[in-house]
């Protein structure tokens, strides 16, 4: 029985997928297949066709910078390099005989027959922050916001359409006829909107920051530096993937009864469920402005719309630490209290009044 | 006989108009019920009724079930064909079988493929491309290759050619009905499923005109084909209607005794649809 059940919402998803499978999965790899060829030619080109690349590219040289301040300038002459090596190892341990002897030099002071170095007291300041200097996930993370972006456009525009375009090619009631209930057709669906297809989008924004790694490697290992210290030394993956994941599970919560509403929207609609999503709420703010002055809709709204979500969230989708200072549950939980609502009035709306 | 059926003053409102108006009535299982009326009769209130799919008032039990709030379960052992274009167009046929075997308990896919091989839809089409003919025969497929207790039409074959309208009832009939099933129909072609119908109803207004099996109507109603002057005698007598026929009257009585009209001219068993008419529209 067990084995049916499971059957059985593996094939109220897979419908789901299948029916829009263009944006909920064509989508993100589209995207994630076109930024990877900008980045591999970019690569392979120029180093710096792309914003990717040079993003790549600065925070790489940052790195360089924050590694090791120490810039050697070698001055040559008429030698070639192979002597020059040789007579400077030469030098050098000459050098460390008359160190042994006398008091040692200042390092910035260090001198060899043939090349100078210059070393700096002070480290050059680097152009970053420091928070940002030290770590590539700030680069990855664009990536990802970006995917997470189109995800949420997405998912808006299916929930509109879920319960409105079987109703409105009447293929209703082909769905009717078959032993499914109303509750599950729900909340399948909003288990597409805030399970299955923000999955597939991470997974696929995930393959995609690896591919990127992957190439940063390579360009790295191009300008005949250390990939592996220089790229995979600065990735913090425990950070990123909580940031990333967890960061989904904090949105999800908070987005939920924005879902919910469009789902409602679609389930009532008789024609343009974006209109019946849109229009009351924005007439409802407008409305509260000029009677009372007060932004208490526009409030309890954006504080489940992904940019705002929680108040002050600058972070979109990632999960920060100060998240949880100024968490509002009261709003949280009212947003749940409206979602659950908004799920039994779809299901009320898709039995007894479907008929566009 | 068991009962698959069963209504007590069913009735359903829109606004001011009464779509179905307090009917009774009970549907035994293994007999083929056609159900017939005129445009806005209430036949496809009443069929979305017993599936679950309208609001009603009165009492209706399907299977012993209660369709407005175990409309899920019903549909395990009920079928229905609503109308021949509702399958869903972005689907293509295999994914429409995939689906009914992850979650109809009682499809078999075999079947269902087995029916498909026959015919020239391929299960790679996608059903929006399909012709109005081949949509038919992947629904009716479907409903086949699902071992349902109670089947239901609702003008199943409405814009199809003579030669699908006609295939679709010989396979309704020869594959897949049998005396444990029990079919609904609702059609306006009632002179093609006649001859598979074992009771019929008519339904005018939202009323129950008429509800009998189709050995009540042989025995209760009989038809006189008449000409010249004993068909302006076989007028006189009481009857519920009359249509003209080449060169004379066909005259439909009901209960009356068939010595008294033998010297008349011939006499027959009303088709459905002369029948339905002549109660309808008394002489024409």
């Amino acid at each position: 029985m067990a084995a049916t059940r499971s059957m059985r919402l593996f094939t109220l998803l897979q419908k789901e997928l299948q029916e829009y499978r263009f944006s909920l999965l064509w989508t993100p790899l589209i995207i994630a297949g076109v930024l990877s060829v900008l980045m591999l030619l970019s690569v392979l080109l120029a180093n710096r066709i792309t914003a990717m690349g040079d993003t790549f590219l600065q925070v790489v040289m940052a790195e360089e910078m924050g590694i090791s301040p120490v810039i050697t300038i070698s001055l040559e002459d008429d030698h070639d390099e192979d002597s020059s090596a040789q007579s400077s190892s030469a030098g050098g341990a000459a050098e460390l005989r008359i160190q042994s002897l006398d008091e040692p030099l200042p390092e910035e002071d260090w001198n060899f027959d043939r090349e100078w170095r210059f070393e700096p007291q002070q480290r050059d300041k680097p152009e970053y922050e420091s928070e940002q200097v030290g770590s590539l996930n700030p680069a990855l993370h664009l990536v990802h916001g970006l995917l997470l972006i189109v995800l949420v456009l997405v998912t808006v525009s299916y929930l509109l359409g879920c319960l409105f375009n079987d109703r409105k090619d009447r293929s209703i009631l082909f769905w009717k006829s078959m032993p499914v209930s109303e509750w599950e057709e729900v909340l399948t669906r909003m288990a597409i909107a805030l399970v299955v297809a923000p999955a597939i989008y991470i997974g696929v924004s995930l393959l995609l920051q690896l591919v990127f790694v992957l190439l940063a490697m390579l360009l790295v290992w191009r300008m005949e530096l250390d990939p592996f210290d220089i790229i995979l030394g600065n990735i913090r993956v425990a950070d990123l993937l909580l940031k990333q994941i967890g960061g989904w599970v904090m949105t999800a919560l908070w987005v939920a009864p924005a879902y919910g509403w469009l789902m409602l929207a679609s389930a009532w609609a008789r024609r343009a469920p974006f209109m019946v999503a849109f229009a009351p709420v924005v007439a409802l703010m407008l409305l509260e402005r000029l009677l009372l002055g007060s932004d208490f809709v526009l409030t309890a709204v954006s504080n489940h719309l992904p940019h705002f979500i929680g108040g002050q969230g600058t972070e979109v989708f990632y999960f920060h630490s100060l998240f949880w200072k100024q968490f509002d549950f009261f709003s949280l939980f009212a947003g749940l209290a409206f979602t659950a609502a908004s799920l039994a009035a779809c299901v009320y709306l898709r039995r007894y009044r479907f008929e566009l | 006989m068991e009962t698959i059926v069963e209504a007590r003053g069913l009735s359903r409102s829109f606004a001011d108009i009464k779509a179905v108006d307090n009917i009774d009535f009970r549907v035994p299982t293994g007999s083929v019920l056609g159900l017939i009326g005129p445009n806005g009769a209430g036949k496809t209130t009443l069929l979305r009724s017993l599936l679950g799919l309208s609001e009603f008032e009165g009492e209706l039990e399907v299977l012993g079930k209660d369709p407005r709030s175990q409309r899920a379960q019903l549909m395990e052992q009920v079928c229905f064909i609503a109308d021949t274009a509702v399958l869903p167009g972005w689907m293509r046929v295999e994914q429409l079988l995939d689906y009914a075997s992850g979650v109809h308990p009682r499809f078999a896919r075999e079947q269902a493929e087995a029916f498909l091989r026959d015919t020239e839809v391929k299960l790679t089409r996608r059903i929006r491309d399909l012709s109005k003919g081949m949509m038919v025969q992947v629904h009716l497929a479907l409903v086949m290759a699902i071992d349902a207790r109670l089947l239901v039409l609702d003008e199943p074959t409405l814009g199809l050619d003579i030669l699908v309208r006609k295939r679709f009832f010989e396979q309704l009939i020869s594959d897949y009905f049998d005396q444990e099933r029990t079919i609904i129909i609702s059609t306006h072609q009632v002179d093609e499923v006649q001859h598979i119908l074992t009771d019929v109803m008519f339904l005018n207004h939202g009323k129950l005109v008429l509800s009998r099996s189709m050995e009540q109507i042989e025995q209760q109603f009989v038809q006189l084909n008449t000409v010249g002057e004993s068909a302006v005698k076989a007028q006189g007598i009481p009857h519920l209607g009359s249509h003209s026929i080449l060169g004379g009257k066909a005259i439909i009585y009901e209960d009356i005794a068939r010595d008294s009209l033998a010297p008349l001219g011939e006499l027959r068993t009303p088709s459905v649809s002369d029948l339905f008419v002549a109660m309808m529209g008394g002489d024409q």
